[in-house]
């Protein structure tokens, strides 16, 4: 990732209030061009809310908020020429065909790709002529990328492109995202799903109640709260709890459905220790294993409940 | 201009593709014209004419040119009386014309060649079948009366009809019916409007345009050009199936009503929009939608003439914009009776334009 000039985006201090209730709660951050940025926080974190105005849908109370260098409330008209916009769970004219509703779109635009690129982009060639309602999840979310793409944006925003698609709609739609980087555009995007944000994201913002809690490469998030790699084994019965916290570089043990989890500061010491204890206890830690924190571990650190409730 | 036409193109086919809007949109109110067509020109003698006749002149010559209509019996009725009552009659559509025997019929007769003697008929050139009857009639009894005061030896008398215009709101019901047909057609038009914009609000198609550098105006400018095509569609389809299945005559002023036509159009279209700013899902909508076109339907007196309703009716007809765009149609295409002045009907709907797009600005949302 090559990352140079200004940012394309620029956000600081952004409060938007609906009411009593604070969408937004002063939020600064930057995306550097050619970067993909993903917002991660469950329903009613204030992502769309923070998104919605970075597109000139919705006007900010306070802060400043700035696209490719341009206030968003002075140029909204050339900002929109610029970006591309997918949002949360639209649906377009029912009974509209792909190819009709990308050329109504191009339209709207000053320079627009060509139609026929942009259905071969998104796999959509044989669905051309389908009414838009016709289409299935995952192919009307392609159709909404294309529509997001239809001006060659610099800059695309993705609201939850993945909620509620199967999961090999999910690949699919990744695999592009994965092609717009690679193409130099800047991506923004929220989701709920951290194993989306950890594939797609060069960096990532934590957000809940309207503030970030937390902003960095997957690896430095993860790094900054969790110097513990985790090993884990499947155990039946349960061994005694007491002796698996003693075991050399473990921190906390914990054994759920089967599993035991052993987070540890000293991997090598804490498995030789572990088969030590077994040849003693007379037990086999089948399909024994190593692996990181998760960023859903990281969430679950920094809020107190899981991501997806 | 270039994305305007597109998204008015793409609204259209949106609607073209839509079966249910077809069906409101053209099929019912052709359905209305057939069917009141059907049910109301069979009623009435339409086989005889009933014609005031005015005997001015009171000799035995009048006598006998009376005695010569005798041969038209069979397609004239003739009701006897004075020029003002039948002249009256006429316009309450008591009889189609009125054929005026001048005085001084028994004097030609026997005098000298002068210039000819008129004898003054009263049509309604939007009566066009009746006109050619009557007038047929009295050329016929003129020229054989002339005839025979010249075989006799008299002078060549001449007496020649006059036609003079006199509007008459004896118009056949299914005449009646047809711009008013049209009126509850556009009605309709402007009130189901609310109903797709609804339908796009709640989707988030609106907001999805609104993440575009399209301008809003041109959203509200497609939908209204869509609206108004519709409306000259409708206007040429309801008319036309009126002309070829049970001959109306149109016989007003073109323009005027091609004004009402978008006027109407406008105002409607405006209630729609006004609609649409207060109702948020697409179920509220036609249900809503439904709660407004249906009194205005029955109760703005477009089915049944204005006069012939009781008064509590009346005044309520009177408050409904229907009632104007009805009027203003029925005057400016069949010149049929007026409830109010054409420039009232105009300033009326004019008001219910503006009043709604005002509250409209104020109070629509994108989302």
């Amino acid at each position: 990732m090559t990352q140079s000039g200004e940012p394309v985006i620029r956000v600081n201090d952004l409060k938007k209030h609906y009411g009593d209730v604070k969408a937004v709660d002063g939020v600064t951050f930057e995306v550097a061009r050619g970067e993909v940025f993903g917002m991660l926080g469950p329903n009613g974190a204030g992502k769309t809310t923070t998104i919605e105005v970075l597109e000139g849908l919705r006007s900010p109370d306070s802060g400043t908020v700035e696209v490719f260098g341009l206030d968003v409330c002075k140029h909204p008209g050339s900002i929109k020429q610029r970006i591309g916009v997918q949002l949360q769970s639209v649906s377009l004219y029912p009974r509209l065909t792909v190819t009709e509703l990308i050329d109504l779109f191009g339209s709207f635009f000053d320079h627009h790709v060509p139609t026929k690129q942009l259905i071969d982009a998104v796999d959509l060639g044989e669905r051309a002529k389908a009414y838009s309602m016709n289409l299935s999840g995952g192919q009307q979310q392609r159709l909404s990328i294309a529509l997001a793409l239809v001006n060659d944006p610099d800059l695309v925003f993705l609201d939850e492109p993945t909620t509620g698609l199967d999961p090999q709609a999910r690949r699919s739609l990744w695999d592009l995202v994965k092609g717009l980087q690679e193409k130099g555009k800047s991506v923004m995007l929220t989701t709920h799903y951290m194993e989306e944000a950890a594939e797609l994201c060069d960096r990532v913002a934590i957000m809940d109640h309207g503030r970030i809690l937390e902003m960095g490469t997957v690896p430095e998030l993860i790094g900054r709260r969790f110097k513990e790699r985790a090993v884990f084994f499947d155990t039946s019965p349960k061994l005694p709890s007491e002796k698996l916290a003693q075991l050399g570089g473990v921190t906390r043990a914990s054994q759920e459905d089967g599993q035991t989890l052993l987070y540890s500061k000293d991997v090598p010491a804490t498995i030789g220790a572990l088969l030590a204890m077994a040849d003693e206890l007379d037990f086999q830690p089948h399909n024994l294993g190593i692996r990181q924190a998760t960023l859903e571990d990281v969430f679950l650190d920094l809020t107190g409940r899981a991501l997806r409730d | 201009m270039k994305t305007l036409l597109g998204l008015t193109v793409a609204n259209l086919k949106g609607l073209t593709r839509d079966r249910a809007a077809l069906f409101w949109t053209f099929f019912f109110p052709v359905m209305f014209v057939l069917l009141f067509g059907v049910l109301f020109s069979g009623s009435g003698d339409s086989s005889k004419i009933t014609v005031g006749y005015v005997d001015l002149d009171q000799s035995a010559a009048s006598a006998q040119v009376r005695a010569d209509f005798a041969l038209y019996a069979p397609i004239l009725v003739l009701q006897d009386g004075s020029l003002d009552a039948e002249k009256a009659a006429m316009q309450n559509g008591d009889v189609s014309a009125v054929i005026v025997i001048p005085a001084g019929l028994g004097n030609v007769a026997g005098s000298t060649p002068g210039r000819p003697l008129a004898m003054t008929i009263y049509i309604d050139p939007s009566q066009s079948q009746t006109t050619q009857v009557v007038q047929g009639a009295v050329n016929g009894v003129a020229g054989g009366y002339s005839m025979a005061v010249a075989t006799n030896g008299g002078a060549p008398a001449l007496i020649v009809a006059q036609p003079q215009q006199l509007s008459s709101t004896n118009i056949s019901t299914v005449t009646y019916l047809v711009p008013s047909i049209l009126a509850m057609a556009l009605m309709q038009l402007g009130v189901f409007a609310a109903v797709p914009l609804v339908q796009q609000r709640e989707k988030g198609i609106l907001k999805r345009m609104g993440a575009t550098p399209l301008e809003r105006w041109k959203l509200v400018a497609s939908n209204i050009l869509l609206r108004l095509i519709v409306a000259a569609a409708d206007t040429v389809l309801i008319i036309g199936v009126g002309m070829a299945a049970f001959h109306i005559q149109i016989v007003g002023n073109l323009v005027l009503a091609a004004g009402f036509v978008f006027l109407g159009a406008g105002a409607f279209l405006a209630l729609g929009f006004m609609l649409a700013s207060f109702l948020k899902t697409e179920e509220q909508a036609t249900g809503v939608v439904q709660v407004v076109q249906m009194p205005l339907m029955f109760l703005s007196g477009i089915f049944f003439p204005f006069n012939f309703m009781p008064d509590f009716m009346r005044s309520i007809a009177r408050l409904l914009p229907l009632t104007y765009l009805g009027d203003g149609l029925r005057q400016s295409m069949v010149n049929a009776p007026q409830v109010a002045p054409l420039a009232l009907d105009a300033a009326i709907l004019g008001g219910w334009l503006v009043v709604c797009l005002a509250i409209s600005a104020r109070s629509f949302r994108w989302e």
